[in-house]
């Protein structure tokens, strides 16, 4: 509602759109929001009226692009509200199949070269999804599947100590996380070179303050938080400096643990309630 | 209305009162947002909500995308604007060259693009899509957006072959410039093993399946991995276009394919027989209607009688040759 506008009436101006029903159901986490005035129900329709015919998921209900991106979000938001109906699983799970490249990590769309970031999420959702009859429980990726995606990962970490997103690319803090994130996930986390990781990401802290995607860049917050999110996952000593102490951090969700224990009990459905 | 002239300023817009974003009654940090960015978008939202679909609905589009390209409501409004009024899509795509290459990195920008190709359903189009997406490689030959593009034009258009027959050399001929391109490698990887791809240009043609059973053996890869690929083309008849999902994997027969296709029966009962032969229960899982007649029986046995007294009945003493042996085997 505005001053022009005061009969509050939406308009396509303002659909509701995945990836910002992530975030706010993570920021309203951080806060501590009671989610009494959470709309469950109309969550769950908003989900369904995103997935595509081929079991991804776009943007927005009537459009926009679609990728393993939005798919992702679509998995933490049904896992975060512990209701997966709003969504096909399977299908989604086949999609993400799909996207399953010959060098292990998964492209962003099926057929895609491999990268780091929608590989963390094709692996992320895969995590989070529901035992369904067609998929149990782990089925969805063989145990040779595993071991190239783990095998790539680790490829890409770098000599300068940081990941890069694809083969033969150059190391970009966003990445130790993507990369850092997803082994964590697959229980290969053990598998870095964590003293070389934090050694790159030292390098990447700009004189003023902030973190920036390689060294002797600019920081921005989005490479300031990725590179911290990595060091709560892959832990290192670093003996009395408490400055490098974090909260451990809930890897599917991209949240800390705390936060995470708190979405679980505030944002699921109440018995007896919507 | 002017370049750089705010819409308030022109009488063009007089008779539309904007809408300012909705900013809370005090907002903590407000967006310090450009005089020209607010006026544009303040009018931008009354145009959506009045649903408005005109020549200047595309002009004030323009204007926003070009100070901000992720602004995601302003593509679609402009896309439903196109088509609203039955705009002429190829030009869209020239004026959209421009703004490709300046944004390179933005979604939006390639999405549209992706919507616009699906409309105009062109493969001569689609084939000039490819040229200009060369262009844009040789400026940055890793960027993943045109790659992607690159690759979902490949298999939109799946059964085009002369969209296909420039992809391999233009692999080989980036890896000779560059031989650590890792995506020049993935591209190498897309076209030459979509095999799937010319067996859905013929079903009928033996060199395909052969050629496809003759990759699986020499890399040891058991047939079965490819079940959801043959089984389309086991079924009677194509399925319904409404149906179809572009799956470069398991690329689907075409609508005037020549159903079932013989080399595809006789690949599934090699399948059913390297399981074993009486693993019904696991074959139905894959919910093809054909598959579900012959439940109860021997599906290996099925498939055979088909094509013995059906679908291949030069080759009659052979499939029964095959049955009998497989039997023998059993006991």
């Amino acid at each position: 509602m505005t001053p022009e506008d005061t009969t509050g009436d939406a308009s396509e101006y303002d659909l509701p759109h995945l990836v910002m029903t992530y975030t706010a159901l993570n920021s309203l986490s951080i806060l501590r929001d009671d989610f009494s005035k959470l709309d469950r129900r109309g969550i769950l329709r908003f989900l369904s009226a995103c997935q595509r015919k081929d079991g991804s998921f776009s943007a927005l209900p009537n459009g926009g692009e679609s990728d393993l991106r939005m798919l992702y979000c679509a998995f933490v938001i049904s896992s975060m509200l512990n209701d997966w109906t709003g969504i096909d699983v399977d299908r989604a799970i086949d999609y993400i199949r799909q996207c399953y490249s010959y060098e292990g990590g998964y492209g962003q769309t099926p057929g895609g070269e491999a990268l780091g970031g929608t590989t963390y999420c094709a692996v992320a959702a895969l995590h989070l999804a529901p035992d369904t009859q067609r998929f149990p429980r782990g089925s969805w990726l063989t145990p040779e599947e595993r071991e190239r995606t783990i095998r790539w990962l680790v490829q890409n970490q770098t000599h300068s100590g940081g990941f890069s997103g694809r083969t033969n690319k150059l190391a970009d803090a966003c990445y130790c996380f993507w990369c850092g994130a997803t082994l964590s996930i697959l229980g290969a986390g053990d598998l870095v070179d964590e003293r070389a990781l934090v050694a790159f990401l030292t390098d990447c802290q700009f004189k003023f303050g902030g973190i920036s995607k390689a060294p002797g860049e600019r920081p921005d917050p989005y490479h300031t938080y990725l590179s911290l999110a990595v060091l709560s996952i892959i832990t290192t000593s670093h003996g009395d400096d408490e400055s490098w102490k974090l909260p451990q951090l809930d890897a599917l969700w991209n949240a800390t643990e705390s936060t995470a224990a708190w979405a679980r009990e505030h944002i699921p459905a109440k018995q007896g309630s919507c | 209305m002017s370049e750089l002239g705010l819409l308030a300023d022109d009488p063009e817009w007089a008779d539309v009162t904007p809408i300012r974003q909705y900013e809370n009654v005090n907002p903590i940090a407000p967006i310090f947002y450009s005089e020209e960015y607010k006026d544009a978008t303040d009018y931008f939202r009354a145009v959506v909500k009045a649903g408005e679909t005109s020549p200047r609905v595309l002009k004030l589009t323009e204007k926003i995308i070009r100070m901000n390209p992720a602004h995601y409501t302003a593509w679609q409004h402009r896309y439903k604007t196109l088509i609203a009024l039955q705009s002429d899509l190829e030009e869209e795509l020239r004026l959209m060259d421009d703004i490709a290459k300046q944004f390179l990195k933005t979604y939006q920008v390639w999405h549209h693009r992706r919507l616009l190709l699906t409309a105009i359903n062109s493969v001569d189009v689609a084939q000039l899509e490819l040229e200009f997406l060369k262009d844009v490689l040789e400026v940055d030959t890793k960027n993943y957006h045109t790659w992607s593009y690159r690759q979902w034009i490949l298999a939109h258009f799946n059964k085009e072959a002369r969209l296909w027959a420039g992809e391999r050399p233009y692999a080989e001929a980036l890896l000779d410039a560059d031989v650590r391109n890792n995506s020049a490698w993935h591209h190498r990887f897309f076209v030459v093993f979509s095999s799937g791809e010319k067996i859905a240009l013929a079903p009928n043609n033996p060199s395909a399946w052969n050629y496809l059973r003759g990759v699986l053996e020499f890399t040891k890869t058991p047939f079965e991995t490819l079940t959801s690929f043959v089984l389309p083309y086991t079924a009677s008849k194509p399925p319904a276009p409404e149906d179809e999902v572009v799956d470069l994997d398991n690329p689907l027969p075409s609508q005037d394919a020549e159903l079932p296709c013989v080399a595809a029966l006789e690949f599934l009962a090699d399948v059913y027989e390297k399981r074993g032969g009486d693993d019904t229960a696991k074959a139905v899982e894959v919910s093809v209607p054909m598959t579900r007649v012959f439940k109860q029986a021997d599906l290996r046995v099925q498939f055979w009688k088909t094509l013995a007294n059906e679908k291949d009945i030069i080759r009659k003493k052979y499939w029964e040759y095959r049955i009998r042996e497989a039997l023998q085997r059993a006991t």
